[in-house]
């Protein structure tokens, strides 16, 4: 795969509508990205996965998730989505380092990743519930510390 | 009949808490479960609500061993999103002191190892080469962990006189030649205790998504200071190192050449240290809004950043990938047909860190 293709590959991944460059990084935006489908893509060019990114648009709503791949082991590919009704379809059974990224989520914000192989906490301690820093990460979001 | 046994969360073994279920059957391990969560802090919560200024301070106490490691990946981030130009001089010693800090973290692991092999005379020589290093750190930095070199735009405190530490270094590099690198390389007994256990083929290695000291000793040559070179790495002409066997032996060759080249790249950046200002800019910055990926080559491997600015006075997200983070889930495919009584030299040898994967 050409760096110089990047762009036109992706676009071609179901639920893609935008793709940009961006500090060097391709930022590429998906909100009704099939999951799967990307990830199969991925590893078909040898795109490894870095992480996966959740971020809270709103307490009691959905969550933007950006998955970090690396092509070339030079260039970011970071493909934005967002839950549907605090779920995303898991990743896991395609591309191994999703999994604990997934559990990882799960534990802090709440979303669920249907047919994770493994979905057992993983950072959360006992006596807490899933979604524990949905709450105040949204909260910080929304009305960052002013300086005094 | 099968049995379980549990490693940790606490045990001599392990160097932090988690903990590894291993279900044998005689002394072969047949399944493997591990838990990790035992040191979580919260970090990227937190730092939803320090000042771009203190969060450099709390991102920095992810880890005790690269921590430095953290500090610069976060302000390179922040710099990517800002548009500042770092100057030369304080990249060149950004890329010092990224090295001693692999360095330390190196020879610490490698004590370590060798106190876990048996080999206690080999252990206090690399501990006594450790503290070389160390002081080196505490003469530059004022600290033995936790720099507080890092700012976004540069780095705080000055080399001086980058001349004076080179004999000292020169000292370390004599040893590791004549004795810690032969000692794990060719002594026969070291060699036959590390040699075929743990293995980790290159398509595994692909599969776990593993990275740094882990996936070069199974054949990935991927060094992000090679790959996408940053700092003044292009400039002091780094080589990565890369073994193909996969074992216990190959992460522990691949370290010990690499402290080698770690030693060479400090000597050369003291000796090259360009002229310059340390800093682009004072006091607390003001983020314009923007969003940055990077990425760092660790001791332990590629380090992960994402940093979300919305242009207020606190980063709106800050998210760490730590290279441990993906390369201890790998113990499992590394111990299945293992001996149990390898169990803890496999794990040992991913030099997990827990204080990084847990945050």
């Amino acid at each position: 795969m050409e760096i110089s293709n990047l762009v036109a590959w992706i676009k071609a991944i179901p639920g893609v509508t935008a793709a940009d460059w961006h500090g060097g990084d391709l930022w590429v935006e998906a909100p009704a990205l099939d999951v799967e489908a990307m990830g199969r893509a991925m590893i078909t060019y040898g795109i490894r996965l870095g992480t996966v990114t959740g971020t809270p648009v709103s307490e009691d709503g959905e969550t933007d998730i950006i998955y970090h791949y690396i092509a070339g082991e030079c260039v970011f590919i970071n493909v934005r989505t967002r839950t549907r009704n605090g779920a995303l379809a898991s990743l896991s059974a395609i591309a191994r380092p999703a999994s604990w990224a997934e559990r990882e989520i799960k534990d802090l914000l709440g979303v669920t990743f249907p047919g994770h192989p493994d979905p057992r906490p993983l950072l959360r301690p006992s006596g807490f519930e899933d979604g524990m820093f949905r709450a105040p990460m949204s909260k910080s979001r929304q009305n960052p510390r002013q300086e005094s | 009949m099968a049995y379980t046994v549990p490693l940790g969360p606490y045990h001599p073994a392990l160097e932090e808490p988690f903990k590894v279920n291993v279900q044998c059957e005689g002394e072969v391990i047949q399944t493997c479960r591990i838990d990790v969560g035992f040191s979580f802090r919260g970090i990227e919560l937190l730092a939803q609500s320090r000042n771009w200024l203190e969060v450099i301070t709390l991102i920095e106490r992810v880890c005790g061993i690269c921590s430095n490691t953290h500090a610069m990946t976060f302000c390179m981030a922040c710099e990517q999103i800002a548009g500042i130009q770092v100057p030369r001089r304080a990249q060149y010693i950004r890329t010092i002191i990224a090295e001693l800090e692999r360095l330390h973290s190196h020879l610490l692991w490698a004590g370590i190892g060798a106190e876990d092999i048996g080999f206690h005379s080999l252990f206090m020589e690399i501990f006594t080469l450790r503290e070389k290093i160390m002081d080196t750190l505490e003469t530059v930095t004022g600290n033995r962990v936790n720099y507080g070199m890092n700012r976004i735009g540069g780095v705080l405190r000055d080399i001086e006189n980058p001349k004076d530490f080179i004999a000292s270094l020169e000292s370390v590099a004599e040893v590791l030649h004549k004795v810690v690198i032969p000692a794990f390389i060719e002594n026969p007994t070291a060699r036959s205790r590390l040699t075929g256990i743990g293995p980790l083929s290159r398509e595994k290695a692909i599969e776990w998504g593993v990275v740094g000291p882990v996936a070069r000793a199974s054949g990935l040559d991927m060094d992000v200071r090679k790959d996408h070179p940053y700092l003044a790495y292009a400039d002091l002409g780094f080589k990565s190192i890369a073994r193909t066997e996969g074992d216990v032996f190959a992460r522990v060759v691949v370290r010990a050449l690499e402290i080698a080249e770690s030693v060479r790249l400090v000597i050369e950046g003291l000796h090259n240290l360009p002229e310059g200002p340390l800093c682009e800019q004072r006091g607390i910055p003001t983020m314009p809004a923007g969003e940055a990926t990077m990425r760092t080559e660790a001791p332990r491997g590629e380090c992960l950043y994402y940093v979300e600015s919305q242009g207020g006075p606190t980063p709106a997200r800050v998210k760490i990938r730590t290279p441990s983070f993906v390369n201890i889930p790998a113990v499992e495919p590394m111990v299945l047909g293992q001996q149990l009584a390898d169990l803890s030299l496999i794990q040992a040898s991913v030099d997990p860190c827990l204080s990084c994967t847990d945050r």
